[in-house]
């Protein structure tokens, strides 16, 4: 379903790009009121799409906008594409489409006037270019008919399609698009993430969000950030094979619920008709009621989330023992 | 509930930056219209003490209505927000009552505009409090006119002002819609009161007013010092009906609005401007489309493109914008109201030529780029962060300079499309009143003048913003900024060096273009431009991108990025900083005299402690001035080489001469005789020389000098100057020497005397000193003098001067002219010389000539006719004219008056030349100001009073007169009596405003308001009370004894005795009123009523209302007996016809007993109006009610 749609333009754009990589090493950024936002983050992020996953207030956006250049590091490096991003930031804007998550307009300016606006701070001055490129993306968005209404007429997922639309101009090598399917619904965000995976067969695209389910579909690459920390990167299939078969299910009464937390290690509650049902990690079927689930990267997510709580709930100096529990898979 | 919405709404309006900063901006402004004269709000405070109740109430009344558009804000806001923000929906579902609603947000806001002004009201409290104000003007404490002042003026109209803003604002529901409202009854409230200015009853004036401030105007404006300090008028009488009426349609409109208000989401209520449409959103599922993709190519031109489309985006967006455009419309109109009464005199408007639609825009429209360029300059710098776009923006390829640039030129373009907006409403002014050519290439050249200092404060107050990286922060430093700017030049620190963004002015004059002004006004204006420059370049080092850092980061950062291209240009910027500011300070300093206000008048002390003590000591006297002028009007430069003959008129040898010269020119004597110089104080241009050689009583002297006056570089200031490219004007005493103690140059501001020990004020000696009498009013140690002058000039100019052209000739491409007086004359004469059109006519065979601008050609003829005329009924009633020759010459209107010198006139091209007396009914303020001139020929150049009290009455009052009487034989009564009501209404308000003492007419002490104002008023009583043959017999016989006199000096007592002479027994009390007292009345028909009689007359009914007054030098008034006949009328008028064209049924003076007397006269006719004083002869304190309508 993701991998359905046409990818003719966007082969002939991204043509010849070689092997474009990102290198973010020991990366680190404390904020004056004590967050560590960002704490020895290493990623190497090859073309292709990369799922960044971490709940709110991880350290996402702290990394994509320093990725982007909008943010200072303490210190660490990043590299792209032979750039030093950190010392020579206009190299990297050059070739970057970057989409934050709190994504506002100009309310009393068009569509067309505004992705026109865009278009020359990208560096396309070149008119009929410049024209040609907004018209195509506005069609590819679908925002064409709409073109000359104001922006602040447009719904959320209208908007959203426009900062897509932005974030592609001037054939980017990096796009880095934060949390971008809130707010659209569910045709929008198949649409959408189509075309980043389309984008990602040659360039590197990191995509921030927290549903899960998204990674998994799309991304070839991922990784898990908690508390600016990275705990696990690599393929999202390798990372569930690594607790294939661990993970347990069962339907308990409401009232159980609390013991079956305090005993196990439970991943997740869900509501199934009504009823609790728990998925928990262990390495053997815990009791009779538990019947074996195939694990997915929401199982991942969880674990490696309880970790992160339980670790700094017992210690916040153990940073050996917490980074020991961080799994790297190939 | 309704306490709900008020508590929540009241917590966020008191947190709104906004309310703050407008309260901090209004309390300053309060703050120093109480504490210095510099600033003004609703006018000038005039002598009463700064915190007079009177004061204070006018203050809170002003703001009021300057208020309207911040509370607008407040209270509109109060429930748009809901739909800007889209809550409305939220809020609308629940269960609330939409009277709670409405009740507490309006509650809200209006108590958070009464947050305001308790804030405005602590700034009026603290100013007169400040080390800088003359405590001798400030009274006590009380707080009773500020209780006062809220509960009549601020309550009453915030309630109107509120409910007219909530009723705009729920039926428009658009913020720009009530916007439109506010400036449409702002627009309304100014022209009513344009057009009810001249009603004969002003009740309507006063009541429409919904503010109120024309009533309390009305209750207070003639108000003596006295009165203002001790209290208010009484809530009463048209304050209280104004009051009444408008609270009532405040409640009426809250009434309405609560009815009107549907609680329910925009645009699906029925609409009061017809349907809107939604758009339909966009479907998401999109046709496959195949456009190419294009990476982008950066080339050094790729940042300029970039700039151009954010400056493109932003100015369009501050042109869309609703305050911008609120601003724009409101200073237009402010402009039209300006520019329709500016320039006025008497009634009688101006030509509008360019350079009063300039000087209009300059006063009533630019001032609002002050509020543009702060306001502005904030939201450009945080437009993206308020869009929350600026990450997207900030991650663009682009240079860190390119978005500051193009926020500056953005501004920039803001403040000249504003000012060229402006220039555009002036020339549709100009077009639509006709009359005179648009000058487009002047307008673009004021405009850019002016541009320059708001451009100015724009970038510091964007580089302000990217320091502070804070919005309000930024606005705040803005404001300490000026504020600082204000305090300092108080403090007489007012050099343009350090008072930031300072440039001297560049006064513009028909005549003289912008003369030599530009060029200081260049060199400032680089000066303070590499300042912003250099700043912008430092601002851009430290303007955040992406998340703000630390300051210790930005520090840092900013270092980095100064390294390289940007850190040079820094460093360059600086240099040419510096060194512009040392050219500067070489040109002011060093070349020129820099002197601060203070130490000028430390000097002005100095020389009256040291000098004084000389005051009346015998010297010999100039009888002889013979001076070789050459005048050199491209490089602005004067050498004189003259001659006096002194003679000694004493029984005393004597042998010592005390000279004054300017000490900014150079005097050189020559061949003095042998001789010792006893004191030198080359400051303040004092000399006392010893002769060796005693000048005998009746011996001669003579003096040869040479005076150097140069003007090299520019001043600080760029104050006008009397040299000039195109309309040089100077007289005698601003270079040659004078002789003697100069009393003029004391200091007589009380406060300043006392910070430097001095001593009361005393302007002149008393009218009894019978010593002072050995000097003219209007020159010091001279009588009548012989006077020669040769004048030169640039070959394109001609050079005037007192006295008849000998010969002319050209030598060394200058021109030369001799001019000689065949008789002694009054030691006073002018220099001129500019290019002017001449227009000769002639006078029997005498020649009037007419020397003026080739603008200004409108009036030439009407002032040739007024020369004739006044010539005519001067050697008629009075005595010969003793010239042979009348020259009136146009001087550009620096200053603004016209003067009489012997048989030479300079007339200012401010007054006169550009009067528009196209409707024939206005007054002619040009023949009267021309015969005031001329009547000097005889008043000052025949007779002239020693320098005592009341010296100016001679000079002033008598040419007031004489000019009047040829007024009357032109234009008749009728006219004079619509410029007497202007004489009288000046006459009453200026008194408010007198600094040391009012004094009765014949012991004025150089007094404007009396000896011009009260002079016309009284003068023309008298003619009307003996008559004017009698009057002008006194005058003639005054003339024929006392003209060309000798020391001791005529004064105002000799004047009395001749009108005494003249005038009945009975009328001899009057005469001591008019001019030895200062005497006012109040009359007034409180009751008109008519009856027609059987034989078909008609029985007029009149209750009168008399009072006499005396008052004294501080205004207090004690009621006398009304002990004089008083003159009662009735007129006929067919009904709808204007006064003018009235009948006088009944005119007779009465003897009349009692305050309130009733008289009733029986006419022929069915009557109109009854009035008491009708024609407003007398000085009355309130001269609108001396008529009434009659009932039936």
């Amino acid at each position: 379903m993701l991998r359905s749609a046409s990818s003719r333009w966007i082969n002939l754009t991204y043509l010849n790009l070689g092997n474009v990589m990102l290198t973010i090493s020991g990366l680190n950024k404390t904020y004056a009121n004590g967050v560590h936002a960002l704490n020895d983050i290493n990623l190497n992020i090859p073309a292709g799409l990369f799922g960044l996953l971490g709940p709110n207030g991880a350290g996402k956006s702290s990394l994509m906008r320093t990725i982007a250049t909008l943010q200072e590091a303490d210190s660490g490096s990043i590299a792209f594409n032979g750039i030093d991003v950190l010392r020579d930031k206009d190299a990297l804007r050059r070739q970057l489409g970057y989409l934050p998550q709190d994504f506002g307009v100009y309310p009393k300016v068009s569509a067309e006037q505004l992705l026109n606006h865009f278009a020359v701070l990208k560096g396309l001055t070149a008119k009929g270019e410049r024209r040609e490129m907004v018209e195509g993306l506005l069609r590819q968005t679908n925002l064409w008919d709409v073109r000359k209404r104001a922006l602040g007429t447009y719904s959320g997922g209208m908007r959203q399609r426009f900062g897509i639309a932005q974030a592609l101009l001037g054939a980017p090598k990096l796009v880095i698009v934060d949390e971008p399917t809130a707010g659209l619904d569910p045709d929008e965000r198949n649409r959408f993430l189509n075309l980043l995976a389309e984008i990602g067969e040659q360039v590197v695209v990191i995509l921030s969000t927290h549903i899960v389910e998204d990674v998994t579909d799309l991304c070839p690459r991922m990784a898990m950030i908690v508390k600016g920390r990275v705990l696990i990167q690599g393929k999202p299939q390798s990372a569930i094979e690594t607790i294939q078969n661990q993970v347990w299910r069962k339907h308990v009464e409401k009232h159980q619920l609390d013991q079956y937390k305090a005993q196990f290690n439970v991943l997740s509650t869900r509501l199934v008709a009504g009823k609790p049902q728990i998925n928990v990690f262990a390495e053997s079927q815990p009791d009779d009621g538990f019947e074996p689930v195939e694990a997915d990267l929401e199982d991942v997510y969880f674990l490696q989330l309880r970790r992160a709580e339980s670790e700094s709930r017992t210690s916040t100096t153990a940073t050996a023992t917490a980074a020991a529990g961080v799994s790297h898979v190939a | 509930m309704w306490r709900e919405f008020f508590s929540f709404e009241l917590r966020h309006q008191l947190r709104q930056p906004l309310l703050w900063i407008a309260a901090i901006v209004m309390a300053l402004m309060a703050f120093g219209a109480s504490s210095t004269d510099a600033i003004q709000v609703g006018g000038a405070i005039g002598n009463v003490n700064r915190n007079a109740p009177v004061v204070i109430v006018q203050f809170l009344g002003a703001f009021t209505l300057l208020s309207m558009l911040i509370v607008t804000i407040f209270i509109a806001g109060a429930v748009l927000r809901d739909h800007e923000i889209g809550i409305a929906d939220m809020l609308f579902v629940t269960p609330m009552r939409k009277r709670d609603y409405l009740f507490g947000r309006f509650a809200a806001g209006y108590v958070a505009c009464l947050a305001i002004f308790i804030v405005i009201a602590l700034g009026l409290m603290l100013g007169p409090l400040m080390p800088w104000v003359d405590q001798a003007r400030v009274g006590a404490f009380s707080l009773q006119p500020y209780l006062w002042g809220f509960g009549v003026m601020v309550l009453p109209n915030l309630l109107f002002i509120g409910a007219l803003l909530l009723l705009l604002a729920t039926t428009t529901r658009k913020m720009m819609l009530v916007y439109v409202g506010v400036l449409g009854f702002l627009v309304l409230w100014t022209v009513a009161g344009v057009f009810t200015r001249e009603v004969q009853r002003d009740w309507l004036a006063v009541l429409i007013d919904p503010l109120g401030l024309r009533a309390l105007a009305r209750m207070t404006r003639y108000f003596s010092v006295t009165e203002s300090n001790a209290g208010l008028p009484p809530f009463s009488g048209f304050l209280l009906a104004n009051r009444l009426l408008w609270s009532g349609l405040s409640v009426l409109m809250l009434a309405a609005t609560l009815l009107l208000f549907k609680p329910q989401r925009e645009g699906t209520g029925r609409s009061l401007f017809g349907r809107r449409t939604l758009p339909p959103s966009a479907p998401s599922t999109a046709p496959i489309v195949l456009p190419r993709r294009h990476a982008a190519h950066f080339s050094p031109l790729t940042p300029w493109r970039q700039c151009w489309q954010i400056l493109c985006l932003d100015a369009a967006a501050v042109f869309r914008s609703v305050p911008f455009l609120v601003m724009l419309l409101f200073g237009v109109m402010n402009f039209i109201a300006g520019a329709s009464l500016g320039g006025e005199r008497f009634g009688t408007s101006v030509y509008p030529v360019t350079r009063l639609m300039l000087q209009s825009l300059n006063s009533s429209f630019t001032f609002m780029l002050v509020i543009v360029v702060m306001f502005y300059a904030g939201e450009l710098i945080f437009r993206e962060r308020q869009a929350r776009i600026a990450d997207v923006i900030d991650a663009m390829p682009m240079p860190n300079w390119v978005p500051l640039v193009a926020k500056c030129l953005a501004l920039i373009g803001v403040v000249l499309t504003f000012l060229f907006v402006g220039d555009l409403a002036a020339m549709v002014f100009q077009l639509v009143r006709g009359g005179v050519a648009i000058e487009p290439l002047l307008y673009l050249k004021g405009s850019l003048l002016q541009a320059h200092s708001f451009i100015l404060m724009g970038l510091i107050a964007l580089a302000l913003q990217v320091f502070t990286n804070n919005k309000f922060v930024g606005y705040f430093s803005v404001i300490l900024l000026l504020v600082m700017q204000a305090v300092l030049s108080m403090l007489h620190f007012d050099h343009n060096l350090y008072n930031f963004g300072g440039v001297p002015a560049t006064p513009y004059s028909d005549m003289n273009g912008f003369g030599h002004f530009l060029t200081g006004w260049f060199w400032f204006a680089l000066y303070w431009t590499l300042f912003a420059l250099a700043l912008l370049v430092l601002a851009q080092a430290f303007s955040v991108r992406g998340l703000a850092p630390a300051w210790r980061a930005r520090v840092t950062l900013a270092g980095k990025r100064l390294r390289g291209g940007a850190g040079f240009a820094l460093a360059a910027l600086l240099l040419c900083f510096g060194g512009t500011g040392g050219w500067i300070f070489y040109n002011t300093n060093v070349l020129n005299q820099y002197v601060p206000g203070d130490v000028a008048m430390d000097k002005q002390a100095s020389y009256e402690k040291q000098y004084q003590r000389f005051q009346n000591l015998p010297h010999p006297k100039v009888t002889d001035v013979k001076a070789d002028v050459a005048i050199y009007p491209a490089e602005r430069r004067v050498v004189i080489d003259g001659h006096y003959r002194m003679q000694n008129k004493s029984e005393l040898p004597l042998d010592t001469l005390r000279i004054n010269v300017n000490p900014m020119v150079v005097t050189r004597w020559l061949d003095l005789p042998p001789h010792q110089i006893t004191s030198d104080d080359p400051a303040l241009g004092w000399q006392v020389i010893k002769l060796t050689q005693p000048i005998a009583p009746g011996a001669s002297l003579d003096l040869h000098f040479v005076v150097d006056v140069t003007n090299r570089g520019f001043t600080n200031a760029g104050a006008p100057d009397s040299i000039n490219q195109n309309g040089t004007f100077f007289n005698n005493a601003d270079f040659f020497p004078q002789f003697g103690y100069v009393k003029r140059r004391e200091l007589d501001d009380r406060n300043e005397r006392r910070k430097r020990g001095l001593g009361e004020p005393q302007r002149l000696a008393k009218l009894e000193d019978q010593s002072a009498r050995s000097r003219s009013v209007l020159a010091g140690e001279a009588d009548w003098i012989n006077f020669e002058s040769t004048v030169s000039t640039s070959a394109d100019q001609i050079a005037l001067a007192p006295g008849y052209l000998q010969k002319t000739w050209e030598q060394d491409g200058r021109r030369y002219f001799q001019y000689r007086m065949d008789r002694p004359m009054v030691p006073f004469f002018a220099y001129l010389s500019a290019r002017w059109e001449v227009k000769k006519a002639f006078w029997h065979d005498i020649p009037i000539e007419i020397y003026y601008d080739k603008k200004h050609p409108y009036n030439v003829d009407r002032m040739i006719a007024a020369s004739q005329k006044a010539l005519t009924y001067f050697n008629a009633e009075f005595t010969p004219y003793q010239h042979h020759q009348l020259r009136i010459i146009e001087f550009p209107g620096y200053r603004e008056f016209a003067q009489s010198f012997a048989n030479t006139v300079p007339y200012s091209e401010g007054i006169g030349f550009i009067a528009d007396l196209r409707n024939t009914d206005d007054i002619d303020y040009v023949s009267y100001a021309t015969a005031h001139e001329i009547a000097h020929q005889w008043w000052g150049h025949q007779v002239l009073g020693a320098d005592v009290q009341g010296g100016s009455m001679l000079l002033e009052s008598l040419a007031q007169y004489s000019a009047l009487m040829v007024m009357e034989k032109e234009y008749g009564r009728e006219h004079l009596r619509r410029f007497f009501k202007y004489e009288l209404d000046n006459y009453l308000r200026s008194r408010g405003g007198e600094k040391i003492e009012e004094l009765p007419l014949a012991r004025v002490e150089n007094q404007p308001y009396i000896h011009y104002r009260k002079g016309s008023l009284i003068m023309y009583r008298l003619r009307d009370e003996i008559g004017d043959v009698a009057l002008n017999r006194a005058l003639k016989r005054f003339l024929q004894e006392k003209a060309f006199q000798q020391p001791p000096y005529t004064n105002t007592t000799e004047l009395l005795q001749a009108i005494r002479a003249e005038t009945p027994a009975d009328k001899q009390a009057l005469i001591t009123d008019m001019f030895e007292k200062i005497v006012f009345y109040d009359n007034r028909v409180t009751e008109a009523s008519a009856k027609q009689r059987p034989d078909g007359k008609w029985d007029v009914r009149m209750q009168l209302h008399l009072a006499k007054f005396d008052a004294d030098g501080k205004g207090k008034e004690s009621v006398r007996v009304y002990d004089e006949p008083v003159e009662i009328a009735v007129f006929a008028r067919a009904p709808g016809a204007a006064e003018k064209a009235e009948r006088t049924l009944y005119l007779e003076r009465r003897m009349l007993t009692g305050s309130d007397p009733v008289v009733t006269v029986t006419v022929a006719e069915k009557p109109f109006e009854a009035g008491v004083d009708p024609y407003n002869k007398l000085i009355d304190r309130n001269s609108a009610d001396n008529r009434k309508a009659i009932s039936f």
